[in-house]
Parts: structure tokens; C-alpha cells; sequence
């Protein structure tokens, strides 16, 4: 039993991935609007889950309160709104051009193929690594969400900066183009 | 630990599952949906490099991105609302205002 339980702590995140992926199939194979928004939930956690086994563990919890939190919640707004009382999608998928549907298989085959070259190679040891002047005082390997915060403040303000202002230019736009015309 | 490969593996296939929505889905809602999904592929492989190369670099800018994707959401969340307003539909193949 034990052995069983280190075994699944070990695959964490292949697990976490592959119900990410039954996740993004829901979204796109499923007739219902509601349903899709679901679906993409359910990736979405999977994909917190996935930053989690991979030691981000700030992230994981930031994806989880953004997407599960805010972007699903807005969606769902969105498509109630908009959906109910609509008819039913006559044609789920469009599958008219052929030319795109070709491309897509051709890159998949072309990517898995670099994949089969080099499926599953040796993985580097060491964590999350700090200048040694930002890292002072801190246990990088315990403390993400602060070794995060620094890295971001000291050598990524501007980025940082650049994003707030344009949340705010998103924030106008939105009001804007879901206005009445008349106000 | 996680093997590289494996990430970049499961993000490729997200990021598959992401244009092959795109590509076949009419509902505009959906599409976004899609977007997003791509979006955090790219994070992923962001984190999971971050982790490989020890640096934190990758770990801040998946962070912005995800700021990145909540502006986009509302932007395109407002111009579906704002195109049923108008149109009353919100299936791609009705909006062909600017077809020839």
C-alpha cells in the first residue's frame, strides 16, 4: 500500500497532465456550451495541478485563483447570458477545410516525432536558483512565492509595470465595447 | 522530478487540443476558451523550464502571462457580449459582415 502511494506521489504530475488533456477534449467535443466551460474548469485545476509537481507551487495556487476563480466564473456569465433560450448548434464542427485539418496532423507528427527521439531524458537536479544577492536570507527551496517576488521585482519591474497598465486599458476597453449605445 | 520531456510532452498535447478547437469550433465562446488553453500550454513550458534551468526568470513571466490572459478575456468576453447585442448570434460562421 505504501509502495502504491509513493508510486502515485512520484507520477504526480504525469497524472495531473493527462486529466488536463480529458479535460481540453471535453471543452472541444462537448454539444453544450455550459458543458465546455466545464470542461475547461477541469483543465484548468489539472493545470494547477501539473504547476504544483512542478515545485511552482505560487502559481498553482495564483492559476487556480484566476482561472477557477475569475476567467471561469466570467464565462459562465457570458454564456448564460448569450445561450439560453438559443437553438441548439445545428453543425457542432466544421470540418470544411481540409487544408487546415491536414496541416495540424502533419505538425502533431512532426512534433511527435522529436518526442520519440528523446522521450523521458535525464532531468537536472537543483531547484529554483537566486542571484546571491536577492537569495540572502531566504530558503529558496521552501519559500517560493517570495523567491518568486523577488526575482519579479528586481530584475522584472518593467514587465510588471507594462502589465498593470494594460489591465487597466483592458479594463476601459471591456466598459466600452459592452455598453449600451445610448448612455 | 519531473523529466522535461514529459512536460513538454503534455503541454504540446494542450496546446494541440487548443488549435484544434479553434479550427473546428463555430461558438465564439468556445474559441476563447481555446486561446486560453494555448496560453497556458506556453505557461507550462514556461514553469517547466524555470525548473529545468533553476531560474526564476520563467516562474515571472508565467506569472504576467496569466495577467496577459485575464485582460484578453475580458477584451474578447466584451466583444462577444457587444457582437450578440448586435447580431444576435454568436456562432462565427453567421458573422461574415466583411466576406466579399
Amino acid at each position: 500500500m505504501e509502495h502504491f502511494i509513493e508510486t502515485i506521489g512520484r507520477n504526480m504530475f504525469a497524472i495531473f497532465g493527462v486529466m488536463a488533456l480529458v479535460g481540453g477534449l471535453l471543452m472541444i467535443a462537448s454539444k453544450s456550451a455550459i458543458h465546455s466551460v466545464l470542461g475547461f474548469l477541469f483543465a484548468m485545476l489539472n493545470i494547477a495541478g501539473c504547476f504544483l509537481a512542478l515545485e511552482a507551487e505560487f502559481l498553482g495556487v495564483a492559476q487556480i485563483l484566476v482561472y477557477a476563480g475569475g476567467i471561469v466564473v466570467l464565462f459562465l456569465f457570458v454564456v448564460m447570458l448569450v445561450e439560453v433560450s438559443k437553438k441548439k448548434e445545428g453543425e457542432v464542427f466544421q470540418l470544411q477545410s481540409r487544408y487546415a485539418v491536414a496541416a495540424v496532423a502533419v505538425g502533431a507528427a512532426m512534433f511527435l516525432a522529436v518526442f520519440r527521439k528523446a522521450f523521458f531524458g535525464v532531468a537536472s537536479p537543483e531547484a529554483l536558483v537566486l542571484r546571491p544577492e536577492l537569495a540572502k536570507g531566504l530558503d529558496v527551496a521552501h519559500q517560493n512565492a517570495q523567491a518568486v517576488s523577488r526575482g519579479l521585482f528586481a530584475d522584472y519591474l518593467l514587465p510588471f509595470e507594462i502589465l498593470s497598465v494594460i489591465l487597466l486599458v483592458a479594463l476601459v476597453g471591456a466598459v466600452v465595447l459592452a455598453k449600451t449605445e445610448r448612455v | 522530478m519531473v523529466s522535461l520531456n514529459a512536460v513538454l510532452l503534455i503541454s504540446f498535447l494542450l496546446f494541440s487540443i487548443g488549435i484544434a478547437g479553434v479550427l473546428i469550433r463555430r461558438n465564439a465562446l468556445i474559441i476563447l476558451m481555446c486561446v486560453e488553453l494555448m496560453l497556458n500550454a506556453a505557461n507550462l513550458n514556461f514553469i517547466a523550464f524555470a525548473r529545468h534551468n533553476g531560474s526564476v526568470a520563467g516562474q515571472a513571466f508565467a506569472l504576467l502571462v496569466m495577467g496577459f490572459a485575464a485582460a484578453e478575456v475580458a477584451v474578447g468576453l466584451a466583444l462577444v457580449v457587444a457582437l450578440y447585442r448586435r447580431r444576435d448570434t454568436v456562432q462565427v460562421d453567421d458573422i461574415n459582415l466583411l466576406k466579399g
